[in-house]
């Protein structure tokens, strides 16, 4: 009977279902894009190879945001403690190419004893001018960009003389004395990255570093790491539930719809199952499982166009990271089975409410 | 198969009804009491009264036909025999089951088990087979799929060929049938018939009727059927007349 009522309206059923679909995508892919471009995020400083990273006091963990800078004098100080290998400053700037690209202003001697180098793709180097700009090779992939180009950064004409492998720190890099000129900061950075000699130092140079800058932000590359989790990030948590709500609320609107508009068509079925016997437990079940295959073949649907999503995002935003686990797919069935359930429960209560003889008297 | 039997069975599968005598004559045994039966609708502001006292007595095994015009009460008496809806005021006993003091869950267990509707409209659920529409009510008892019961009833009302058909595709007559074989494969102790032929050709009619009777004589089952059809009522042990809400003669 089920299956029966489900495919006698096959365009209400696919709507139904098309609902089901649109949340758990839509559920799947703003959690896996935040959790995406977060654990890129931190894989990209991970991939720094620094142990330690400084900045200055109350600066976000978004690195470059909202900080004063600091003296790059204090790095050379930094980089005269015991168990210091290099130490690299960086001044971080928000791109003028909109979205939320940062520019990288780095030193390319200390950064290469940092992080042991840029790997170029192709032909392409290091600076060597003021206004030359390396890129990693997903924004030269967004971007369609080749060595030689020239991009329009920060107001100014760079010309692109690398692209290099992903994965360390950003995706776009001018030299630190340009970055400085252009953000009036002349001998400023608002990042140290910091290696030891070894990793096993760590502690040990952190300690140094908080001594001589009690009020700076100063953070093992572990630490930070483990910072980057949803709960340490302002209002993320408050902007994943705010959308996660709203896609149950369209699941739970329109199962509630369908199942109502179900009931209401089927009256005079639901007064025939009455003078059958059928309790109001029957019926309520009987609705109840019918949203439920609704809501089955919406997940398995939703899941589907999730990946399906997830090609056609990475396919049009290379920069982009889509994050797919299996606990947030079980968390997205969840949800959407509860949302439907509480959607057919109003609609069933209805039905199994009915008075048989009006219902079996329906036109 | 069964060793009680001591009628010949007119069907040609004897499965119906195992836990029954089967006997043409109904024994004086009342399965159905009514005693100044009142019912009053509320309509708005005002009351109707569908049912001002009605006093009956149906015996095990009788095939009883209602007749009387349209708004003298039958389709509400019919309806508070099978619990369907309560009466307001008044005795109604049903196999024992004193219906103004049954809440509707009960007489909706009662009617599971106990009663079998077939309707002028046949009501079969328009997206099931004829396989399903019978085997649904066997679903709403509870007992499981029972294939035995299942086949007596199909070949009792002679659908074995249409059970894969859905209502749209079979005529008047067939419908009328299957839901006959539906009222009945859970083997109810009382058959309601709401002008079963009223929307059957003379023909059909007389097959419906023929299978009516033929349950009735052959698994005494008793039956009250609703007509407006002379001929019809013709059929039944005992015709019972009802104007504005009273039994005027039987």
């Amino acid at each position: 009977m089920i299956l029966a009522n489900v495919l006698h309206r096959p365009v209400r059923t696919a709507i139904a279902i098309l609902a089901v679909a649109i949340e758990v995508t839509m559920v799947l892919i703003v959690v896996g894009l935040t959790s995406g471009m977060r654990n890129e995020t931190a894989k990209r400083v991970e991939g720094i190879g620094a142990d330690i990273l400084v900045q200055p006091p109350g600066a976000s963990m978004f690195l470059g945001l909202g900080s004063a800078p600091m003296p790059v004098k204090t790095g050379d100080v930094i980089a005269g403690f015991d168990h210091v290998l290099a130490v690299t400053p960086v001044l971080i700037q928000p791109g003028s190419t909109g979205g939320f690209n940062l520019v990288w202003g780095i030193d390319m001697p200390s950064w290469d004893r940092v992080t042991g180098g840029f790997v170029y793709h192709g032909i392409g180097g290091p600076f060597t001018g003021p206004y030359d700009l390396i890129v990693d090779d997903w924004n030269a992939k967004a971007n369609h960009l080749k060595v030689g180009d020239t991009v329009n950064l920060l107001n100014h004409d760079f010309r692109l003389v690398g692209i290099v492998e992903h994965g360390k720190g950003a995706r776009m890099f001018i030299p630190l004395q340009t970055a400085q000129d252009l953000a009036a900061s002349e001998n400023h950075a608002n990042v140290f990255w910091v290696k030891c000699t070894d990793p096993g130092y760590t502690d040990d140079v952190l300690k140094s570093i908080r001594a001589l800058l009690p009020n700076n932000q100063v953070l093992s590359v572990r630490e930070y790491y483990t910072m980057m989790t949803s709960n340490n990030i302002p209002a993320l948590n408050a902007f994943i539930a705010a959308l996660v709500g709203v896609a149950v609320a369209i699941g739970f609107l329109v199962i509630l719809l369908t199942m109502y508009t179900t009931i209401t068509e089927r009256t005079r079925e639901i007064g025939i199952l009455k003078s059958l016997g059928a309790s109001k437990g029957y019926i309520i079940r009987a609705i109840l499982r019918e949203a439920g295959l609704l809501c089955v073949v919406g997940i398995a649907a939703g899941c589907l166009d999730t990946l399906i999503a997830r090609k056609i995002l990475i396919a049009s935003f290379p920069t982009l990271s889509v994050d797919l686990t299996a606990d947030w797919a079980m968390r997205a069935a969840v949800l959407a089975l509860l949302g439907t359930l509480i959607g057919a429960f109003y609609p069933a209560l209805r039905a199994a409410q009915l008075d048989p003889v009006d219902a079996l008297s329906y036109e | 198969m069964n060793s009680t039997q001591t009628h010949v069975v007119e069907f040609p599968v004897s499965g119906l009804r195992t836990g029954y005598p089967h006997s043409a004559a109904a024994t004086m045994e009342p399965i159905i009491q009514t005693e100044n039966l009142r019912k009053i609708y509320r309509v708005g502001k005002v009351d109707v009264h569908a049912l001002r006292g009605v006093d009956l007595t149906v015996q095990t095994g009788e095939f009883i036909a209602i007749v009387g015009p349209s708004g003298c009460g039958k389709s509400t008496l019919l309806h508070i025999l099978g619990g369907l809806t309560g009466p307001t005021t008044g005795k109604v006993l049903v196999d024992g089951n004193d219906f103004l003091n049954m809440s509707d869950a009960d007489r909706t267990r009662f009617r599971r088990h106990k009663i079998g509707f077939v309707f002028q409209r046949f009501n079969l659920l328009p997206t099931l087979s004829a396989r399903d529409n019978i085997a649904l009510a066997q679903d709403i008892q509870g007992n499981g799929f029972n294939p035995h019961r299942f086949d007596a009833a199909v070949e009792t009302l002679g659908i074995r060929e249409k059970l894969n058909a859905r209502p749209y595709a079979l005529s008047g007559g067939e419908q009328q049938r299957v839901a006959i074989a539906r009222a009945v494969v859970c083997e109810p102790k009382i058959l309601l018939a709401d002008e079963p032929t009223g929307n059957l050709d003379t023909e059909n009619s007389q097959l419906v009727l023929n299978m009516l009777r033929a349950l009735n004589r052959s698994f005494r089952q008793t039956i009250l059927m609703i007509t407006h059809n002379p001929e019809a009522a013709a059929v039944a042990d005992r015709i019972v007349r009802m104007r504005d809400g009273r039994i005027i003669l039987e």
